[in-house]
């Protein structure tokens, strides 16, 4: 399989045996958009890199709308191109892919990271950034923030971190990112998508390691593991400020039940795996960052409260059979309380939220019911707290929406010893 | 007279003695099959339990539903103690039936066979049943979460349409599999599948004649509005 990819390569680019940069792009029918990365990717790399040697290789997992012929016109000889089918067999190889297809919206997005791995590892190259073909905001400094950082300042992976409204990426905000910060001591923002740049060595583990890409790990997206794993397995992780984040709608876009399974269930996936990494007690340090400091938005259109009030209150109503099993009784007392509260009056607090995903976590890894099923029932409880956080903040600027999620990473490393606790002695 | 009534009183002792001689060592194999039956199965039992201990069975049967299926039922005692209690029973019964057949009365003459005949029926339908009941509630559960994430307000009453849709059809399954009324399982079947798309057609039918009643009356009223 590896060799198939390097063949690849070699027909297509007989000189390149070893490189500076590897610029990889997966896609899937972005004929509409390619083009236009294309050009910024090649401007940013004349800007910066100009005296580098780079391979661009374009991981295509079955376009019927021209794209790899897009990519070959627009880069033309001005560096090196190949375009690869990905390793593996493509997203019918897996049971699982339809999960993961739903959450990217791209089949076969693993097998085309994997055989950019496995591309760094052979052709040497220094760094490689990934870069999404659909994104409409690339610009040609994404080159320098995702690559500098890796040939300059040591930087095993760069992260990517975009200016959003202040109520956008709640999940992320309210329970990915305080969670890994948590668990693993790094202040990441767990943000997805549009760009990632990497290390040889981060990219060589990341293949070699098979947990990886085998058995249950198949069934969660390579997005929503990508920072945990680098921060889990200690790679010097940094932040890249990418500006907005525009992109094409995803043909599969995920509805927010499937980002949630796909995002925590992520998550709580590698707890178990890095036990041993998080069960120690750790304070958390902020990650380097690279990029102009970016400031958070006001949403442009309303947020509608009230729908997420009714989703949460409905749960309280049928899923109580399913929590009961879930949450410690404690939890389950405070969950069922805020049921009482009216809309306007209604919060759900802090230490109550981390408790109720500190108990999910723990109920996972006991497979106290089908996982799928315990992490879909989360989904009301999430709208809860979402709803709550709106309601607190909605009078204050994007600073008190900030300040709130500061509040909520701090009271998630407060309540560690809590996790730790049930994890051990359930 | 006197001799002839003796000798018959004695030939008919003697008989009857012979008949309990050969009688008494089979009523003997009978009890021993009994005994062993009791010390078989309770060993069973407790070799079965302990198996299910250490394969952590009751976990899996409360994540599977199958606990609180049949706590909901009225069934309070764990899933394992009512698997060894079966398994008792089951060996208990195999060689209470050998003791039996060990009489050899002519009434009970190929019991063990025709008993050892229906055994396979009788498995097959408990785990018809098991497997039934485990998919009833993890349907029955997909559907209740995925209904109340879309905020669909009949979560529950779908979520139990369904289950109990599994159920009834696992119910049939089972009384098929074990010769029950088969022919009044199939005919319910067919009377419920056939009302429902006779059901269904009625309902497309009267939905297609009011569509066409409704544009007939459009069309006569612009018909009225033109003139």
């Amino acid at each position: 399989m590896e060799d198939a990819v390097w063949k690849a390569v070699q027909e297509q680019c007989p000189d390149a045996h070893q490189v500076d940069l590897l610029i990889a792009l997966p896609s899937f029918n972005h004929a509409s958009t390619i083009g236009s990365v294309l050009k910024a990717i090649l401007a940013g790399l004349n800007a910066s890199f100009a005296n580098a040697s780079i391979l661009i290789v374009n991981a295509d997992v079955g376009s019927q709308d021209g794209t790899p012929d897009i990519v070959k016109q627009t880069v033309g000889d001005l560096v090196p191109v190949a375009v690869i089918q990905p390793l593996g067999e493509g997203s019918s190889a897996s049971p699982f892919a339809l999960n993961r297809l739903s959450y990217s919206g791209m089949p076969g997005r693993e097998e085309a990271f994997r055989s950019f791995f496995v591309l760094t590892q052979r052709l040497q190259a220094k760094a490689c950034a990934v870069i999404d073909a659909n994104m409409r905001s690339v610009t040609a400094e994404w080159m320098s923030l995702l690559v500098k950082p890796v040939l300059e300042s040591g930087a095993d992976y760069v992260a990517p971190v975009f200016r959003r409204p202040r109520y956008e990426g709640s999940l992320t905000n309210n329970l990915i990112a305080p969670l890994t910060r948590s668990l693993y001591g790094k202040r990441v923002g767990c943000q997805v998508g549009g760009g990632y740049g990497f290390s040889p060595k981060m990219a060589s583990t990341l293949f070699q390691k098979k947990f990886l890409w085998e058995g249950e790990a198949a069934r969660f997206a390579i997005d929503s593991w990508l920072t945990t794993v680098a921060v889990a397995e200690g790679f010097q992780v940094w932040q890249a400020r990418l500006g907005a984040k525009v992109q094409d709608n995803k043909a599969g876009a995920a509805d927010v039940a499937t980002s949630l399974v796909q995002a925590v269930g992520a998550s709580y996936h590698y707890m178990e795996h890095y036990q041993d990494v998080w069960e120690k007690p750790t304070a958390s340090s902020a990650v380097p960052e690279i990029g102009k400091p970016m400031e958070t938005e006001v949403e442009s259109t309303p947020i509608h409260v009230e729908r997420m009030m009714k989703g949460f209150r409905q749960g309280l109503r049928d899923l109580l059979p399913i929590w009961e099993v879930i949450l410690a009784p404690e939890t389950l007392a405070g969950v069922l309380a805020l049921g009482l509260k009216d809309d306007d009056d209604f919060r759900f607090p802090l230490a109550l939220w981390v408790q109720t995903v500190y108990d999910f976590a723990v109920a996972y890894h006991e497979k106290v019911i089908h996982r799928e099923h315990l992490l879909r029932s989360l989904m009301p409880l999430y709208l809860g707290r979402t709803s709550s956080v709106v309601l607190e903040t909605r009078g204050g600027g994007p600073e008190m929406v900030q300040h709130t999620v500061e509040q909520g990473c701090q009271t998630f490393e407060a309540m560690k010893p809590y996790l730790v606790d049930r994890w051990r002695f359930q | 007279m006197s001799e002839m009534w003796q000798e018959a009183m004695i030939a008919a002792f003697r008989e009857m003695m012979n008949r309990a001689v050969l009688f008494l060592p089979k009523l003997m194999a009978m009890v021993t099959f009994l005994l062993v039956g009791l010390a078989v199965g309770w060993l069973v039992k407790l070799l079965l339990m302990h198996i299910l201990k250490v394969v952590r069975f009751e976990v899996f049967c409360e994540r599977m539903g199958l606990t609180s299926a049949l706590a909901k039922g009225g069934v309070k005692q764990r899933m394992s103690d009512l698997i060894g209690r079966f398994s008792f029973w089951v060996v208990f019964l195999f060689f209470a039936f050998m003791g039996v057949d060990a009489l050899d009365l002519p009434a009970t003459a190929n019991l063990m066979s025709a008993i050892l005949g229906f055994l396979p029926h009788v498995i097959a339908a408990i785990l018809v049943g098991l497997l039934g009941i485990l998919l009833a509630n993890f349907s029955g559960e997909a559907v209740l979460i995925a209904a109340v994430n879309a905020q669909i307000q009949g979560a529950r009453f779908m979520a139990n349409m369904v289950r109990w849709g599994v159920i009834i059809f696992t119910g049939a399954m089972v009384l098929t599999q074990l010769g029950i009324a088969k022919e009044i399982v199939v005919a319910a079947f067919s009377i419920i599948f056939w009302g429902n798309r006779v059901g269904h057609g009625h309902c497309g039918g009267l939905r297609r004649a009011h569509d066409r009643q409704r544009s007939a009356r459009a069309a006569t009223a612009s018909r009225k509005g033109r003139r």
